[in-house]
């Protein structure tokens, strides 16, 4: 239960942190923040894919409610995210890192291996998101440039966080 | 449960899976338009997919069924071919000669078939296979395409007795086109491709070569049926033309003629009889 109560406490957090962030970078059309992924990759290890689809969905739903984004498309990227991440997990992870049932942060990962699992994680996200804002292939090839742009952004943000909040703390 | 089986699990997983998405593509398609426009394509073009897919199904299974129609319908159309062919056949010997008005024509016509033609006697009849039940009666003309063939003079249910043109006491009237001067036309009973129009007055001048029509004084036959052409002519008595006629018809080859029916032949036979009462 006290699991819980501190991922609640994370969800809001990263929500708030979301919004504001995104409020407060505002680059024009190529470049949409997304950080809040990194709450959902940075779930523990042995949590369900049930329960992390929940978080997913609801946490993608309350940020597109937020901000002014069409309602349920973060939702759908993020949902696709968590379901392709075990997978993604499986290529990251080396043998015995799964044994504690920790969180996959930078410090359990080493900063390249995180690097790659963000970036990865990240990519399936921004490439749903933005056939699901440009719903044919046609948009979704003028929209390359942006998810590239996005991509290596948000990956930057995702780390600094990252190393800013969770790093030191979990050492 | 959930634990034990991983392929309930898996099953779950992707339940829950399609359903968050399902969820999230209905907020997506409730918020924007655009998007709304795309996803009801998408479904409205799976909808006709399918229901063309069920459409097709039916299709297949009352495939039976439109069979059985069609061969109905085959057979049908076949009677009518064979219909319209003996039509068309009978229409080789059809002459249209209907009035100016054709709600009402002056004449109208039964296509029948000769069973039985004789053409080697000076008295010659000719039997067709239609009747009273075809709606022949006595006195009708007989015609075809190329002239005058005889008169019925008698009627059984399925058959009809016709007295033949090559008959020596049969005559029909006719006239010279050039002139419309008419006369009766008699066969002489020598040869079934020559016969003789008489009662030409003698100033009345024509060419060898003019066209003998029916004059259409009679109630029997309409006018204007091209019977033969004028040949060599005698003046007989010094008062009328005697003019051999080469006939159209020939009597030998005929098989498909048509029996007149005269629409007006009652009035007609009324308006006759009482001048014949009052001229007494």
């Amino acid at each position: 239960m006290r699991f819980n109560v501190s991922n609640i406490i994370m969800f809001i957090s990263f929500v708030i942190l979301q919004i504001v962030i995104a409020g407060l970078i505002d680059f024009g059309p190529l470049l949409f923040i997304s950080i809040y992924p990194l709450f959902l990759l940075t779930l523990p290890v042995n949590i369900s894919t049930n329960k992390l689809m929940l978080w997913a969905f609801f946490i993608g739903l309350t940020i597109d409610y937020f901000s002014n984004s069409i309602l349920g498309i973060n939702s759908a990227a993020s949902i696709i995210m968590v379901t392709c991440q075990p997978w993604v997990l499986k290529i990251i992870y080396r043998k015995g890192d799964l044994e504690n049932q920790i969180r996959p942060g930078m410090r359990q990962l080493g900063i390249a291996r995180f690097t790659a699992y963000i970036m990865i994680c990240l990519a399936i996200h921004h490439l749903t998101l933005s056939l699901l804002e440009g719903f044919s292939l046609i948009n979704f090839i003028y929209n390359l440039p942006r998810v590239f742009i996005s991509l290596i952004v948000n990956t930057l943000l995702i780390q600094i966080i990252e190393f800013g909040v969770f790093y030191k703390r979990s050492r | 449960m959930w634990n034990k089986s991983p392929f309930i699990r898996g099953l779950a997983t992707g339940l829950l899976f399609l359903l968050l998405e399902g969820v999230s593509f209905f907020f997506i398609a409730k918020d924007s338009l655009f998007q709304q426009a795309k996803i009801s394509g998408v479904i409205m073009y799976v909808k006709s997919e399918i229901s063309s897919f069920v459409s097709n199904i039916h299709y297949f299974v009352g495939l039976q069924e439109v069979n059985d129609i069609l061969l109905q319908e085959n057979v049908e159309l076949k009677n009518r071919i064979e219909e319209l062919n003996a039509k068309l056949q009978q229409n080789d010997t059809l002459i249209t000669y209907k009035s100016s008005n054709d709600s009402n024509p002056k004449f109208s016509y039964i296509p029948a078939q000769i069973i039985s033609n004789s053409t080697n006697k000076l008295q010659n009849y000719i039997i067709l296979d239609k009747g009273t039940l075809h709606g022949i009666k006595k006195d009708m003309g007989v015609i075809s395409s190329r002239g005058v063939v005889g008169i019925v003079s008698a009627v059984s249910d399925n058959f009809s007795y016709v007295i033949s043109f090559l008959n020596t006491t049969q005559s029909v009237s006719a006239k010279i086109a050039t002139s419309q001067s008419f006369g009766p036309l008699i066969w002489e009973g020598r040869r079934t491709d020559y016969a003789t129009l008489t009662e030409i007055p003698y100033h009345i001048k024509f060419m060898v070569g003019d066209t003998i029509y029916t004059s259409g004084f009679s109630t029997m036959f309409p006018p204007d049926i091209p019977l033969g052409t004028a040949r060599k002519s005698s003046l007989i008595k010094g008062a009328y033309h005697k003019i051999k006629v080469k006939l159209f018809q020939d009597f030998n080859t005929l098989r498909y003629v048509n029996v007149v029916i005269n629409n007006n032949e009652k009035e007609l036979d009324q308006i006759i009889q009482e001048n014949e009462v009052q001229c007494k």
